[in-house]
C-alpha cells in the first residue's frame, strides 16, 4: 500500500511544503503584535481616544454585569391544533420533485416550522435515501431575499382577484380568436395536475402545453420511440447487473433518479458479510464525474469520440453473438474489447448507460442492450420513470410562434427560459410579440422579471400534490406549514382561472377516490385509504406483468452511419454538465448548496472551466488563472482525469438579482448550448480559449487537508481481498502502559464504508441542517473557515491524467484517547461515558488548543457570530431564517469550538424513548442526521457494547480500519477499506 | 432611558445593591444622555399622543389622590394599584383598567358613573366632571404604553454595604491622617470586618449573576394555582399537557382554560374581572402573553418527560409548593450544581427494562449487594452532553 495519493496538481507537482500559496486557517508566520500594530498602524492614539475607551470599556462593564435579566414570555397557542405538542417533533410524508430530481420525503416540523428534511424508508423509489439538493430544500421555503410575498403586475403588488379577473379576460379573448396560449412548466409528474391540465386545454382549447427542461434527455425518450414504440424511459436495475458500462452518464450524481441508482449501484459492492463478489463498473467519458470517481476503470474519450466507441462496442458484440456488424472501418480511440468481452460473458446481467442527449448514440446504446439481454433484467422497459419527459424542439418552435405574433399569451410556471434558455435573449425579444405574460414562480429569477404578471407561488413544503415519478407507484404531497405569504400553488391558479369553485385539496381527493382508491382492496373507505396514504406517504399497488413492448432494429443502420461519420477532432471541446449541488441553477439562492465542496473539484460558491493537466501545462495555465472561452471571461480549475484537450463548465451559475447566495456568483454556461438535429447538444466544438493576465481566487476545500504520505486512505482490488483477506489487514499498535477505558452502558460508534460511500454529499447537508452549521460565505472558506462538521476528502491516485479517486467523510474520530481533551484549559471539551467526546460550547474560550492537537482537524472555530449577522448568516439571519433552526441544538456564538457531536440530541432522543417505553434500545433505532441522509448507506452508526450489532460486526471484519491508529488515539470511527474490482477472473 | 426602555417595567427582583450599583453607574451615563436629548429637542413642552404630558401628570396626581377632585380628594390608587405587587391583590390594576380604557373609549365614564358597575364596593358614590375623567384617561394612556411601576423593596442589603463602606473610609482616615485611637488594632479590626463584608456580598452577587431565584412576576391575569389547585383540586397534568411526554411541560392554551371558563364565569375573588380576559383573547384572537417565571437558558436541554415519567419526580420537588402561591415564584435556584446534587443524590428505576442491556457491571454490584440503588450520576447522569448540545 505504497501508492502515492494527492489531493491538487500544485501538491503533486510541488509538494506540501511549498504549498504557500494556500492560506492557513490562522495565518502563520505573524505574530499576533504584529497583527495588533497593522490594525493601528495608521491611527494615533491620543489623550482623548484614551478617555474613550475607558469611558466605553466602564459604560459596557457596568450594562453588562448589572443588566436586569430580560423578561421572556411564554406564550401558548390560542387554540392548540390537537397534533402538535409543543417541544416534540412531528413528521408528514410528502413528495419532493423540482422538475429534475424526486424523492418521498417525511417533513420534520417543530412547533409547525419545518426544520428537517428526512428520508421516507416507505418508499421503493428513492428507498430511505436523499441527495444534498433534497436535503437542503427546507432552506429555500425560508429564502428571506428572493421569495415572492404577493402577486405583482409591473413589479406593482396587486390582488390575485385583480390579476385572475385580468388573466381569465385575456385568455377569454385568446380563446375565441384562436390565438395561442403556451403555457411553460417544467416536467409535470403529478396524475392530479395533468388531468387538471387537460381539464384546463378544455376550458381554453388553445392552451399549448409545454414541457421544458434546462437539461433535457429529449433524444433518449425519442431513441426509445423508435426501438420501442414508447416515448418513454425505462427504469434501470444496476442492482441486478454484475458489470456495468456508463458512457459519459453520470449516474450517481445526476442522471434521472441519482437517489435510487446509488442504493442499487451499491447494494452489490458492499461486500459485507462474508461476500466476495462485487460487480465491475467501467466509465467511459470526457469529463471527471461523481460516477467515475467511483468506477473500478476509467477510460477517457472526448466527447466527439463517443460516436465511435459506440459502434466500435456494437461491432464486437455483434460479432460474438454472431449477428452482422456494420461500419467495421471504425475504430475505438481506446481499448474496448476486453469491456466488450466482460459484458458479453455477462449476459443477462449486464447494462450499458448513456447519459449524452444524441439521438443516435442512444438507438445503438438500446441495441447493445438488446443484444446483451438487458431488457426485462437490468432495464424494466414496461416501468417507465416519468420524471424526464420535455422535447426540446418545442421551445424552438414556440419561440418562432411567437415571433410571428401568433401567442397571445404566454404563462411560465416554475422555470427561467430567460436564463437557462440559450437563446434566452431573442427569446426575450419574441416574449415582446405576446399581449400577456404571466410568470407563477415561488422565487424571483430572471424570467419573472421580464413578465407582466407575476403569481407568487408556494413552495412545496406548502403545497398539495402527488406524484407518479416510475409509472404505478405514486406519492401524496401534503403542506408541512402553513403558506408564510400571500401564495398559491399552481393547481389553485388554474382552477381559479378555470372559474372552477373547488379547492385543489377536494380535487386531488377526488381524483384519488376515483382513480387509486378501486385499484386496492386493503381499506374499505375512501376515509381509510386516504389518511392510510397520506401518513405513508406512498402507494404502491402490486401490478400484474405485462407484455413487454418488442424491440425494433428500426433506424439503427443509419444511426450506426452517423455516429460512424462523426469526426474525432484535435480541437479543445466543450462540455457543460451540472453540479451535483446547484444542478440546473433552480437551487442557486441556497447558501447550503451554494458552499457544498463539489464532490471531484472540491470548489465552492462558484464555477469554473476544468482543463486537463496535459493541456493546462502546455499552455501554462494554472488553477486560478481567468481565461477567456469564446470572449467568456471564467477562472481554470485543473482536474485530473479529464480528457485530452477537453474543458468542462458546469451551468447552474451566473444569475443575476436572484438573492444574496445566487447573485453574480459563477458564469452562465446556457448560452454555450447549441440545437443540433432538434436537441440541445450539452457538448461544443470549435470554441477559443486564451489566457489572461488576471487571476481569480476560488475557495477550494481540499487544499485544506492533506495526507502527507499517511495511510489515511486503504484500498485494494478484489483479487487480494478474496484470495488473501489477512493481508489488508490494518496492524496494530496496541500496546499501553495505561489502563484501557471502559464504557457502562453504550459506547457509540461509527463505521464508514469506503466501499458504499460515492461522495455526493448529501451527509453534509443534512448535518448542516440537523445541527445549525453556519454558512461562512466565500471569503472566509477560502481562509479555511468553513463550518461543515462532516467533510469528505477527495484524493487523488498515482498519475495527473487519469488517476483513481477515493471519497472519504471524516468527521469528529470521539476517541478514546481523545488528543483534544487534555490539552483544554477549561476543561470545555470532555468524554462521556458513552464514549462521546463532548463539547460543552459555554465552557469554551477559544484557545483552539484542541484544533491545534486534533490529528484528524475536524474541529471548527466560530471565527464570528455568523448566526443572525447580516454578513455571513445567509440562512440563519432575519426571523425566516431562524425558522429552519433545530431548537435542540445550540445555536454557536463567537469565538468558541464546535465539531461532530454524534447527533447527541438524537441519541438522547431515542434513549428517552426508550425508558418510557420501558424497553431495551435496538440497533439502528438511532442514526445520526449523516447516516439517514445517505444513499448508500455507506454510514453505519451503533453501539459498540452490544456484540451483536452492526458495527460490533463490521468492527471484526479485516477491512476495518481506524484512522492514524498509530497514535493509538483509538477512535471510535472506523473505516472500512475500499476494494476495487480490477477484472480479474478470480477462483475462490 | 428608563422610560424608553420596556424591560425596566419589569418586576425581576434583583438584589437591592445590584440596582444601587446599576444606578450609581448609570447615572452618569443617563445625565449626558440626557443632556443631549434635551439640547436636541430643544426642550419644553411637548405632547404625546393625545394628551400632553402636563396633563398625564394631573391625571396621575387626581387618581393618586395627591390634589382633589372637584368632589374632594379621591385615593383611586388605595385599590387600583400602580405598582406592581408581591403579594396578591385582586382588585384590578391601574395598568388593567388603562388598557381597557384604551380599548374602549367611554370605559371610564361608564365605569364611574355606575352604569357598568353598580353595585360594585366602592363605586357608589364616585363622580368626576368630565374634564376630570379627561384627565385621568390621559394618565391612563401614559399607564397602558408603560405598564405599572415596579414594586421595590427597601434596599436594606445597600445601606448596610454602603455603610460598611463608610466605616472603611472613616478606619482608613483614623490610620492614616488622624491617628487619634490608641489602639491601632481597633481601626485595622474595622477594616478587616469591613472588607470581609463586602467580599462576602460581592461573591455572593456574583454567583446569583444570571439566576432568578425568588423571581415572581405579575402576570397579565391573576392566575392563581392556590385557588385552582388547592381549593378546587385540579392536577398539575390537566393543564401542563406535555409533562408526561415532551420535554415541555407546556403553558395551557386559551381552550383549554375555556373548558371550564366557558361555564364558570365568576371567580370567588376577582369576580368577572380577571376571567373576562380569556374570553377577551378568544374574541380578540390574541393569545395571553404570560411571563416565563422557571426559565433555563438555551444551552441546557430539559426534559420534562424524562423527570416526571421515568425519574418520578413530584413537580413540587422543583417548582416548590405551586399549590401554595397565588403568584408564582421561583423558589430553586436552577443552577448546574443544583442539578447537579440532584443527579447524584437521586436513584433510577433500575428495573426498567432499558437498563436490562449493557449494564452489567452495575447489575453485577446490585446482585452481589454491593449497593443497592443505582443513581444518576451512575449510568452517565453528570456528563456534559446529557443536558448540552
Amino acid at each position: 500500500m505504497s501508492h502515492k495519493y494527492w489531493t491538487s496538481i500544485e501538491e503533486k507537482n510541488n509538494g506540501v511544503e511549498n504549498l504557500d500559496k494556500f492560506q492557513d486557517e490562522i495565518p502563520h508566520n505573524t505574530s499576533v503584535q504584529q497583527l495588533i500594530q497593522d490594525d493601528l498602524s495608521n491611527k494615533t492614539t491620543s489623550r482623548r481616544n484614551f478617555l474613550k475607551w475607558c469611558g466605553f470599556t466602564f459604560a459596557s462593564t457596568a450594562i453588562t454585569t448589572s443588566c436586569e435579566s430580560p423578561v421572556k414570555k411564554a406564550i401558548p397557542y390560542l387554540n392548540k391544533p390537537e397534533e402538535v405538542t409543543p417541544g416534540k417533533a412531528s413528521f408528514y410524508a410528502t413528495s419532493f420533485f423540482d422538475g429534475e430530481e424526486y424523492a418521498s420525503v417525511l417533513v420534520k416540523t417543530r412547533e409547525g416550522r419545518p426544520i428537517k428534511i428526512e428520508p421516507n424508508d416507505l418508499s421503493t423509489v428513492t428507498k430511505g435515501g436523499s441527495s444534498a439538493r433534497i436535503q437542503a430544500s427546507v432552506l429555500s421555503l425560508y429564502d428571506r431575499d428572493n421569495r415572492y410575498h404577493h402577486p405583482l403586475k409591473e413589479g406593482k403588488k396587486i390582488s390575485w382577484e385583480k390579476m385572475d379577473e385580468e388573466v381569465k379576460q385575456t385568455l377569454k379573448n385568446a380563446s375565441s380568436d384562436g390565438k395561442e396560449i403556451a403555457l411553460v412548466t417544467p416536467n409535470i409528474i403529478s396524475p392530479s395536475t395533468r388531468k387538471l391540465l387537460s381539464e384546463f386545454n378544455e376550458k381554453y382549447p388553445t392552451v399549448n402545453w409545454i414541457q421544458y427542461d434546462p437539461v433535457s434527455v429529449s433524444a433518449m425518450l425519442d431513441a426509445n420511440k423508435t426501438s420501442f414504440g414508447k416515448r418513454i424511459i425505462p427504469s434501470y436495475h444496476f442492482d441486478n447487473a454484475r458489470v456495468i458500462a456508463g458512457i459519459n452518464a453520470d449516474f450517481l450524481g445526476t442522471w434521472l433518479l441519482p437517489v435510487d441508482y446509488t442504493d442499487q449501484y451499491i447494494r452489490n459492492r458492499k461486500l459485507e458479510e462474508g461476500e466476495t463478489n462485487m460487480s465491475r463498473h467501467i466509465q467511459i467519458e470526457s469529463m471527471m464525474t461523481l460516477t467515475g470517481t467511483n468506477a473500478d476503470q476509467r477510460m477517457r474519450i472526448k466527447p466527439s469520440e463517443e460516436g465511435a466507441v459506440l459502434v466500435a462496442l456494437y461491432n464486437e458484440l455483434a460479432m460474438k453473438a454472431g449477428q452482422t456488424s456494420m461500419q467495421q472501418n471504425v475504430q475505438s480511440p481506446v481499448d474496448i474489447t476486453q469491456l466488450a468481452d466482460e459484458l458479453y460473458s455477462n449476459r443477462k446481467q449486464a447494462l450499458v448507460v448513456c447519459g449524452t442527449n444524441d439521438y443516435h448514440h442512444q438507438l445503438i446504446v438500446n441495441a447493445i442492450n438488446q443484444m446483451l439481454g438487458s431488457y426485462g433484467k437490468t432495464i424494466d422497459i414496461n416501468t417507465p420513470i416519468n420524471i424526464r419527459q420535455a422535447e426540446d424542439k418545442s421551445m424552438p418552435e414556440l419561440m418562432k410562434r411567437m415571433g410571428k405574433g401568433e401567442v397571445s399569451a404566454t404563462v411560465f410556471y416554475d422555470v427561467d427560459p430567460l436564463y437557462d434558455y440559450p437563446d434566452a435573449d431573442k427569446l426575450k425579444e419574441a416574449l415582446k410579440n405576446t399581449d400577456v405574460s404571466v410568470t407563477l414562480t415561488t422565487q424571483a429569477n430572471d424570467t419573472s422579471k421580464e413578465t407582466l404578471y407575476v403569481g407568487a407561488v408556494n413552495h412545496y413544503l406548502e403545497s398539495w400534490g402527488d406524484a407518479e415519478p416510475v409509472k404505478g407507484k405514486y406519492s401524496l404531497a401534503q403542506p408541512a406549514i402553513r403558506r408564510l405569504y400571500d401564495t398559491r400553488q399552481l393547481e389553485e391558479v388554474l382552477l381559479s382561472w378555470m372559474e372552477e369553485d373547488i379547492t385543489f385539496y377536494d380535487y386531488l381527493k377526488n381524483h384519488w377516490e376515483n382513480t387509486y382508491f378501486p385499484e386496492q382492496n386493503e381499506y374499505s373507505s375512501f376515509r381509510d385509504f386516504w389518511s392510510h396514504t397520506l401518513q405513508d406517504g406512498v402507494f404502491e399497488p402490486k401490478y400484474e406483468n405485462r407484455p413487454r413492448p418488442s424491440y425494433s432494429e428500426k433506424g439503427l443502420a443509419s444511426s450506426i452511419q452517423k455516429a460512424a461519420k462523426e469526426q474525432p477532432s484535435e480541437e479543445l471541446e466543450l462540455i457543460l454538465y451540472e453540479k451535483v449541488g446547484i444542478g440546473n441553477g433552480k437551487h442557486a439562492n441556497n447558501p447550503w448548496l451554494q458552499e457544498l465542496p463539489d464532490p471531484v473539484t472540491k470548489a465552492t460558491w462558484d464555477n469554473y472551466v476544468c482543463l486537463p493537466p496535459a493541456y493546462a501545462k502546455k499552455h501554462g495555465i494554472e488553477t486560478e488563472d481567468v481565461v477567456e472561452v469564446n470572449g467568456v471571461k471564467i477562472p481554470a480549475l485543473v482536474q485530473p482525469g479529464m480528457a485530452d484537450n477537453v474543458m468542462a463548465i458546469a451551468v447552474g451559475y451566473g444569475k443575476h438579482n436572484t438573492g444574496k447566495a445566487a447573485s453574480d456568483v459563477g458564469v452562465n454556461a446556457y448560452p454555450f448550448i447549441n440545437y443540433n438535429g432538434g436537441y440541445k447538444q450539452y457538448t461544443r466544438k470549435g470554441l477559443t480559449l486564451s489566457k489572461t493576465e488576471e487571476k481569480y481566487t476560488l475557495a477550494l476545500t481540499q487544499s485544506h487537508h492533506r495526507m502527507e504520505g499517511r495511510e489515511i486512505v486503504r484500498e485494494t482490488n478484489l483479487e487480494t481481498f478474496v484470495k488473501d483477506p489477512e493481508s489488508i489487514k490494518q496492524k496494530k499498535h496496541d500496546t499501553t502502559l495505561y489502563k484501557e477505558r471502559e464504557f457502562e452502558g453504550h459506547h457509540w460508534a461509527l463505521v464508514v464504508d469506503l466501499n458504499a460511500c460515492t461522495g455526493c454529499g448529501a451527509c453534509a447537508i443534512a448535518c448542516q441542517s440537523e445541527n445549525n452549521v453556519p454558512v461562512v460565505g466565500k471569503e472566509e472558506v477560502v481562509k479555511k473557515r468553513i463550518m461543515h462538521w462532516i467533510r469528505i476528502d477527495r484524493y487523488y491516485k498515482e498519475d495527473e491524467n487519469s488517476p483513481e479517486v477515493v471519497h472519504q467523510p471524516v468527521m469528529c474520530q470521539h476517541c478514546d484517547n481523545a488528543p483534544c481533551e487534555n490539552v483544554c484549559p477549561v476543561a470545555a471539551t470532555t468524554h462521556s461515558n458513552e464514549g462521546l467526546n463532548q463539547m460543552s460550547y459555554n465552557r469554551c474560550i477559544g484557545t483552539k488548543y484542541c484544533i491545534n492537537n486534533c490529528p484528524y482537524k475536524v474541529r471548527r472555530f466560530n471565527w464570528y457570530k455568523y448566526a443572525g449577522n447580516d454578513k455571513y448568516g445567509f440562512n440563519s439571519a432575519g426571523e425566516q431564517g431562524q425558522m429552519e433552526l433545530n431548537p435542540d441544538v445550540t445555536v454557536r456564538s463567537r469565538g468558541v469550538v464546535e465539531k461532530c457531536s454524534f447527533c447527541v440530541q438524537r441519541i438522547q432522543e431515542k434513549k428517552e424513548q426508550a425508558k418510557l417505553e420501558n424497553r431495551q434500545l435496538e440497533d439502528g433505532e438511532v442514526t445520526p442526521a449523516c447516516a439517514q441522509a445517505c444513499p448508500a448507506n455507506a454510514l453505519i452508526f451503533g453501539d459498540l457494547n452490544d456484540p451483536n450489532s452492526r458495527v460490533s460486526q463490521l468492527l471484526k471484519s479485516n477491512r476495518n480500519y481506524h484512522l492514524l491508529e498509530e497514535l493509538h488515539t483509538k477512535p471510535s470511527v472506523s473505516y472500512m477499506t475500499k476494494v476495487r474490482n480490477m477484472g480479474a477472473k478470480i477462483e475462490a | 432611558m428608563f422610560q424608553s426602555d420596556k424591560t425596566m417595567n419589569i418586576s425581576r427582583h434583583y438584589l437591592a445593591f445590584n440596582k444601587a450599583l446599576n444606578r450609581f453607574l448609570l447615572l452618569t451615563l443617563i445625565l449626558f444622555t440626557c443632556q443631549l436629548t434635551m439640547a436636541s429637542e430643544g426642550g419644553g413642552q411637548h405632547q404625546k399622543g393625545k394628551y400632553t404630558e402636563l396633563e398625564m401628570m394631573k391625571g396621575e396626581r387626581l387618581f393618586k389622590g395627591l390634589i382633589p377632585f372637584q368632589e374632594g380628594f379621591k385615593d383611586c390608587a388605595s385599590c387600583h394599584y400602580t405598582k406592581t405587587n408581591k403579594e396578591i391583590d385582586w382588585n384590578p390594576s391601574a395598568y388593567d383598567l388603562a388598557v381597557l380604557s384604551r380599548e374602549d373609549t367611554a370605559y371610564l365614564s361608564g365605569a364611574i358613573s355606575g352604569s357598568r358597575f353598580q353595585g360594585v364596593k366602592g363605586h357608589e358614590e364616585v363622580s368626576l366632571t368630565n374634564k376630570e375623567t379627561e384627565l385621568v384617561e390621559a394618565y391612563f394612556s401614559k399607564l397602558a404604553d408603560h405598564g405599572l411601576k415596579k414594586h421595590k423593596p427597601v434596599p436594606e442589603k445597600t445601606l448596610i454595604f454602603f455603610g460598611t463602606g463608610f466605616l472603611m473610609l472613616l478606619a482608613l482616615i483614623e490610620l492614616i491622617f488622624l491617628k487619634k485611637i490608641k489602639i491601632k488594632a481597633i481601626p485595622v479590626l474595622v477594616l478587616l470586618v469591613a472588607l470581609g463584608f463586602h467580599l462576602k456580598v460581592v461573591s455572593e452577587e456574583a454567583i446569583s449573576l444570571g439566576r432568578s431565584e425568588n423571581y415572581a412576576p405579575n402576570q397579565p391575569i391573576k392566575f392563581s394555582h392556590k385557588v385552582h389547585v388547592k381549593q378546587n383540586k385540579i392536577d398539575c397534568k390537566y393543564c401542563h399537557t406535555g409533562v408526561d411526554n415532551s420535554q415541555n411541560a407546556g403553558i395551557p392554551s386559551n381552550n383549554l382554560c375555556l373548558n371550564c371558563h366557558n361555564v364558570v364565569r365568576e371567580g370567588s375573588n376577582s369576580g368577572t374581572f380577571e376571567i373576562n380576559k380569556i374570553h377577551r383573547a378568544a374574541e380578540q384572537e390574541e393569545p395571553i402573553e404570560w411571563k416565563k417565571v422557571h426559565d433555563l437558558p438555551d444551552h441546557v436541554f430539559f426534559s420534562h418527560a424524562t423527570h416526571v415519567q421515568n425519574g418520578n419526580l413530584d413537580c413540587a420537588e422543583c417548582h416548590g409548593q405551586v399549590e401554595e402561591m397565588h403568584i408564582v415564584e421561583q423558589v430553586e435556584d436552577l443552577s448546574m450544581g443544583w442539578c447537579i446534587e440532584c443527579h447524584r443524590e437521586t436513584e433510577v428505576d433500575f428495573d426498567n427494562k432499558y437498563y436490562s442491556k449493557n449494564f452489567e457491571e452495575l447489575h453485577q454490584k446490585m446482585e452481589e449487594g454491593q449497593i443497592d440503588a443505582v443513581t444518576v450520576d451512575e449510568v452517565g447522569g453528570i456528563n456534559c452532553m446529557k443536558c448540552h448540545y
